[in-house]
């Protein structure tokens, strides 16, 4: 899979997206470089204040787990210094997501379909019958425009020479995106003269984009749609997002006991009665759905919406199964899956990646630890994940063990440096890692909202950047001209 | 052979239930070695019963019953007409070529990777076996046709382990059944697939009916499982590894999969207290004359 160019190189200069060199920005950060040199540093503070009491009042929180059972729940972290990009930028990054999604897309049809793609000899047969999210009791039945991914989150990281380059896609419930909308919020608040010199596109439009694709799901006809955002409930690290989307949407936020299958429809109990459902607009994982096809413990899902969906009668957004496009074994293949069924090269590469199956990687990957990140491939939010740089002799034992047990179960990739930005950091201006996660919606067509989650490792010299991993944001202002 | 089939399962909570969402895995499967002549279902309390056919082409019907409830019945009556087939007869593949017609046979149908690739703690991979066994595994000897082999391995499983009723819990482990050399039918079928599977030929599971009149376990249920594997040139072939006998037409098959779980004939989710007596399943099975 991967060329062994990369023995011996030593790590590079991580690109700085806000000065081209020491002492001059680049050009699109010019007029937000002048203006913090004339009003200096006490005008910032003064503004981050303002945006920390801000967010408060607004009870933009997040919550993380691991430092107790219940999760703590946290003020969401922001710097009030945006990231810029620029039009020409953008235009790249967009058709490259539309690419890719169309292409995941035609990818989960066929894979619950045909399988056209394995016996052609594309993709290895193991891939998908070893993978976890592989979900057979969903082959053959085709949703609503052959669309299984309506909601996907890309991640995405700029390497050393300025390139974009593709990290992970997040196909299944991807969150992040109210923090998207609420840190322009804020910015519009604190930084009202900048959005009068700089032409920046809107994000804020988000929950509307979503509601049209969610109606035109409904099996009743767009007119009477009903539409449910399913919650696992308060204790979800990503509970503030589901609160503010069907706020802003206009939905009902239900969990699974909320609500009851009859023959096959399903329906939401309310002070007045059962009241038909058509859209569920689920954030919960596919082995909690549906307890009586998946994981049979689980309490948080609705027993026979399955069948239910089978019968046509519901419309479930992701598509259950949509998980096995973004398993980070699979993720290697994307660039082939983009040829295979568009014709096309990729837009936007990835980052090379080493199969932990194959044993030349897997022993590459063993004598260059250091240099490695290794994930394993079902996990998300930074957890399940080996950083080379900052591992200890014992945690790297720790996943050899891991990988040898279980090679399709890991992936490595070496470190990128992922591009730095000036952050705002206790009355200082520093330099910080960063990534960016775009929001796409399929609807009638691939829409990429211009903008994203612009995540920030907050910890000096820190790649991870995962809000749960002590990751923070910044507003991310995609350019008109 | 004509069979008529009546399966009753009872199920009793000690505590009102709701919400109740059933799975059946019972009509009878109808392929090329038998015929389904009648099935029906009912239900008590009655449901409207709804059907689709899963990933490995098993019928399912479904039902729920929402209001609370503390007893729920279903029953199955069918006639199925079994053929009598000789399963030597068809045109063997020379042994050299048998490796090539499962590999074309995989690659045009990927689903049957499963039957190859599938470990699980019902069919654990060999190593894990090993560990509990202390029998050498049987060989494929890749020069003699497989279908001998395969025949070997029928016969040795009883070897390792023999029948002991109720001596294993349903859906457990196959190396518990294996380190106390006594299990059920789908512990005989799940060593038998997990050693297939070894050797990297398709194999599957099989739950259904064995005519009592030939079933020698001294078991009174007539509910039965085995094992079915790809043998070039004849496709699916049944291997009864409890009883060391190629199936006929005493058997009827309902539902096949991975392993036990994949082909569970009733699979349910209710609200309300968990704590419910275990079922009380009976089957009779009665030849047509």
């Amino acid at each position: 899979m991967y060329n062994s160019g990369m023995q011996g190189s030593k790590p590079r200069t991580p690109y700085h997206e806000f000065y081209a060199d020491d002492f001059t920005p680049r050009d699109h950060y010019r007029l937000l470089w002048d203006h913090i040199k004339a009003t200096g540093n006490s005008a910032l503070e003064a503004k981050a204040h303002e945006s920390q009491l801000a967010l408060q009042a607004e009870g933009v929180t997040f919550t993380v787990y691991g430092e107790s059972e219940e999760g703590i729940e946290r003020i969401w972290p922001f710097d009030l210094i945006p990231r810029i990009i620029t039009a020409a930028e953008w235009v790249k990054i967009e058709s490259g997501l539309k690419q890719r999604v169309r292409a995941l897309n035609l990818f989960l049809g066929d894979l619950y379909g045909e399988q056209r793609i394995i016996k052609d000899g594309v993709i290895p047969a193991e891939l998908i019958y070893e993978g976890r999210d592989f979900r057979r009791e969903i082959v053959g039945i085709v949703p609503p425009g052959g669309i299984y991914t309506h909601v996907s989150g890309i991640d995405i990281i700029r390497d050393e020479k300025g390139e974009f380059l593709i990290l992970e896609d997040n196909l299944r419930t991807p969150s992040g995106v109210s923090y998207m909308i609420e840190n322009r919020v804020i910015e519009r608040r604190i930084l009202p003269e900048f959005f009068n010199k700089y032409r920046v596109r809107r994000v804020e439009h988000y929950p509307s984009l979503l509601l049209a694709a969610l109606r035109a799901l409904s099996p009743r006809g767009t007119e009477t749609a009903e539409i449910v955002l399913l919650t696992p409930g308060i204790y979800n690290s990503a509970y503030f997002e589901h609160t503010f989307l069907a706020k802003e949407m206009g939905v009902e936020l239900a969990e699974g006991r909320d609500m009851v299958v009859v023959n096959d429809i399903v329906y939401l109990k309310t002070t007045t009665g059962l009241q038909r459902v058509d859209v569920i607009y689920r954030r919960i994982d596919d082995d909690f759905l549906d307890p009586l096809v998946f994981r049979s413990d689980s309490s948080l899902g609705i027993a026979g919406v399955i069948n239910a969906w089978r019968a046509g009668n519901v419309a479930i957004v992701n598509a259950p199964g949509s998980g096995i496009a973004d398993d980070k074994a699979v993720y290697p293949y994307v660039p082939d899956i983009i040829r295979y069924y568009l014709g096309q090269e990729p837009i936007l590469n990835n980052v090379p990646t080493f199969q932990m199956t194959n044993v030349k990687d897997r022993e590459y990957v063993f004598d260059n630890m250091e240099r490695m990140v290794i994930k394993a491939v079902s996990e998300s939010g930074g957890y399940g994940m080996l950083m080379g740089p900052s591992s200890t002799p014992a945690s790297r034992k720790e996943f050899m063990g891991l990988v040898q047990e279980n090679p399709r179960n890991y992936i490595a990739q070496p470190v990128v440096y992922l591009s730095r930005h000036t952050c705002y950091m206790d009355g200082e201006l520093e330099a910080r890692h960063l990534d960016l996660r775009p929001y796409v919606i399929y609807g009638e067509d691939i829409e990429v909202v211009p903008g994203g989650l612009t995540r920030v490792a907050l910890r000096k010299g820190s790649l991870v950047v995962n809000s749960s991993q002590g990751g923070g944001s910044k507003d991310t202002w995609v350019l008109a001209e | 052979m004509r069979y008529l089939i009546e399966h009753e399962t009872i199920l009793e909570y000690p505590q009102t239930v709701r919400e109740h969402h059933i799975e059946l895995r019972l009509a009878p499967r109808a392929d090329g070695h038998q015929q389904v002549i009648s099935c029906n279902i009912e239900t008590e309390p009655a449901a409207e019963l709804a059907r689709y056919t899963d990933y490995f082409g098993n019928r399912v019907d479904y039902f729920c019953v929402i209001a609370p409830h503390t007893r729920l019945v279903t029953r199955l009556k069918s006639e199925v007409e079994t053929l009598k087939e000789n399963p030597f007869s068809f045109e063997a593949v020379p042994p050299r070529e048998e490796q090539e017609w499962l590999i074309k046979a995989v690659r045009s149908a990927p689903p049957l990777n499963d039957f190859v690739l599938h470990r699980s703690l019902l069919t654990p991979t060999a190593m894990k076996l090993a560990e509990a066994i202390t029998q050498a595994f049987p060989r494929r000897d890749k020069e003699k046709p497989l279908l001998d082999s395969l025949l070997e391995l029928l016969a040795w499983v009883p070897t390792v382990m023999e029948y002991r009723s109720g001596s294993t819990e349903v859906h457990g482990a196959l190396v518990a059944a294996v380190a106390q050399k006594g299990g059920v039918c789908q512990d005989f079928a799940h060593l038998f697939i997990t050693v297939a599977r070894s050797w990297g030929i398709p194999a599957r599971y099989v739950m259904g009916y064995l005519d009592p009149g030939i079933n020698e376990t001294g078991e009174t249920l007539t509910t039965h499982a085995w094992a079915e594997a790809l043998v070039p040139g004849a496709g699916w072939v049944g291997f009864d590894a409890t009883h060391n006998l190629l199936t006929n037409d005493h058997f009827i098959a309902v539902a096949i999969g991975r392993d036990s779980y994949d082909a569970a004939p009733q699979r349910g989710s209710f609200k309300g207290d968990a704590s419910a007596t275990p079922p009380v399943v009976t089957v009779m099975m009665q030849e047509q004359k």
